[in-house]
């Protein structure tokens, strides 16, 4: 694995432990819709991740 | 304060009239799509050439149940912030899992592979496994079915005013109707329709619902002053205002936001389901080859429709900050409570119209994920046994045994929810959740991908999956003292997962050769 796959599991990893931290310190509406900002950035990443450097041809 | 509002005719006629214009679309697509199909294979995955925007819309469809689109509702309105962790505000991550993990079923396809049961036995080269989580899928789905009759029952209840037993059986005729009809053959550009429409309801009735409360910061400030009442009980002094509620009697810790554990609980819950569900995996049955670019193309459909929920969850606190808590404690919304609120915010905030087309929404998350869901145990008889033990059976004579396991599978939810309707639709629902997630994750999911699984792995995840779900807080762990929702979910997911890879490295894989064909 390159460096680049290595960093975006990290910040896919940072965006799961970033969850309840973000409600304990935040809370409200900050949370509810910090965590969806949370998963966009996520997905944005597991698909990079696929289309970048796990494609798979038929 | 906004008085709370009752059925008119004008309403009754509005919801009639939506409902009869969706499944009007519905059952034209249906129709329409199904000419295309002459053989019982065909019927089961299609042609394999749905493109990325129908595959997207499809699969936003099949996760949108009667949970996120009505029962997320019901949670933000009982607990607080607190209802926030089944809400899914983190849904967006488990959806993309499945689009990157659900691609790979076109393979097994090709393989012959035409139910995700059926993709587990070519991926084991075992028959006992396509049974095994044939069997399994019935018994979750089931109770993931209960949710859907509360959720459709509920709506008709208050929008038509008819008592909620009349509801349930109406909903469970519509159900045969839907399904007899043609809606039944869940055809992608059915589920794409659905998924539209879901999409477009739910962000407009947050948005209106949200002014209608007086805006963001009056519901914050309102919400630091209530505090938690349970269905049909007494106010309490804990307050809504934190992202957990600590409840501490034994029978309230089977809500997830109780505590951190809970938390955590959830957030594998939402990692992990939507792979799980057997629904959403299966909607890559039919699926074309993709692109790069129409990869991304799927990820914002995913990301707009999974942004549903979250507006679904401003309706109830907007309901919570305007009404207080009185759902929760007058009886004549017994036994909806809470789960009521979805349907009185549109009545109130966006009128007959909006009430109307929120209704349909329902109808169309509710009634076409529980028509999908019978469609799947339908054919896990007929396909993942029947065909199983006897392959010779014509395939005539299989689609018209699956049409008459039907009528139990519409029948078994219809009789649980006449006779114990769930308190808060969402809570049960996670139950099946959990467990769906904690195995198939795994046992389909992963298998795709990871060589060194086994079926003995997968059976070993199957079998405990399976006993620790019946050991639910609310089903029989409470006999061993298992009360706590968070310890039994995790104990579920890490326990499947971990037995899965451990028992998977102890006995032997495939041998090679027989791999190839599917990891290449």
């Amino acid at each position: 694995m390159n460096t680049w796959v290595y960093l975006i599991i990290v910040v896919m990893a940072l965006c799961i432990i970033l969850i309840p931290i973000v409600a304990y310190l935040f809370g409200g509406w900050y949370a509810y819709w910090g965590h969806a900002l949370l998963a966009i950035i996520f997905a944005v990443m597991a698909i990079l991740l696929k289309t970048r450097f796990y494609w798979e041809e038929d | 304060m906004s008085p709370i509002p009752e059925a008119t005719p004008e309403l009754v006629s509005g919801v009639i009239l939506a409902i009869v214009a969706f499944l009007s679309i519905s059952i034209f697509l249906g129709v329409f799509f199904r000419k295309k199909t002459k053989t019982f294979e065909q019927w089961l995955v299609g042609h394999g050439d749905i493109g990325p925007i129908v595959t997207g819309f499809a699969l936003i469809a099949s996760y949108l149940s009667g949970w996120a689109i009505f029962g997320n509702a019901g949670l933000s309105y009982t607990y607080g912030w607190s209802g926030s962790w089944l809400i899914g505000t983190i849904c967006i991550m488990g959806i993309t899992l499945c689009l990157v993990l659900g691609y790979r079923m076109r393979r097994y396809v090709k393989l012959g592979a035409r139910t995700v049961p059926e993709m587990l036995k070519v991926r084991f080269e075992s028959r006992g496994i396509q049974a095994l989580a044939g069997l399994t899928m019935i018994i979750l789905l089931i109770v993931y079915s209960v949710g859907q009759y509360k959720a459709m029952a509920t709506v008709w209840t208050i929008t038509t005013k008819t008592p909620f037993q009349w509801s349930l059986l109406a909903t469970a005729l519509l159900v045969l109707f839907y399904i007899a009809v043609g809606g039944y053959t869940g055809t992608q550009w059915v589920s794409c329709f659905q998924g539209i429409l879901l999409t477009a309801v739910g962000w407009t009735l947050g948005i209106v619902a949200l002014f209608w409360a007086g805006g963001p910061a009056t519901i914050v400030e309102s919400l630091k002053t209530q505090t938690y009442t349970a269905p049909g009980g007494d106010p309490s002094n804990i307050s809504l205002e934190g992202y957990v509620l600590p409840l501490s009697s034994p029978k309230y810790l089977a809500f997830p936001g109780v505590d951190w554990i809970g938390v955590t609980a959830t957030i594998f819950m939402f990692l992990l389901m939507a792979t799980g569900f057997p629904h959403n995996i299966a909607r890559f049955l039919g699926t074309r080859k993709v692109t790069k670019r129409e990869y991304w193309v799927m990820l914002l459909i995913v990301i707009v429709g999974g942004l549903t929920p979250l507006w679904i969850g401003v309706v109830g606190f907007a309901g919570r900050k305007v009404w207080g808590n009185v759902l929760m404690t007058d009886t004549q919304y017994a036994p909806m409570y809470g789960d009521a609120v979805g349907a009185l915010v549109s009545m109130s905030a966006g009128g007959t119209p909006l009430a109307s087309l929120f209704a349909a929404s329902v109808f169309a998350a509710s009634v076409a994920t529980l028509a999908g869901m019978v469609m799947i145990m339908a054919t896990n008889i007929t396909r993942d046994f029947i065909h199983n033990i006897k392959p010779t059976i014509p395939p005539k004579k299989l689609l018209w045994l699956t049409r008459l396991m039907l009528v139990p599978f519409i029948a078994i939810p219809l009789w649980w929810t006449l006779t114990s309707p769930p308190p808060v639709l969402s809570e049960l629902m996670a139950g099946s959740a959990v467990a769906q997630a904690g195995i198939f994750f795994f046992v389909v999911g992963v298998s795709m991908y990871w060589r060194r699984a086994t079926k003995w792995g997968a059976v070993a995840a199957l079998i405990y999956g399976l006993v620790i779900t019946i050991l639910h807080p609310k089903a029989y762990g409470k006999l061993l003292g298992l009360y706590h929702w968070g310890y039994w979910a995790l104990a579920l997911m890490i326990g499947s997962a971990t037995l899965y890879f451990l028992v998977s490295l102890a006995t032997t894989p495939l041998k090679e050769e027989k791999l190839e064909k599917m990891f290449f």
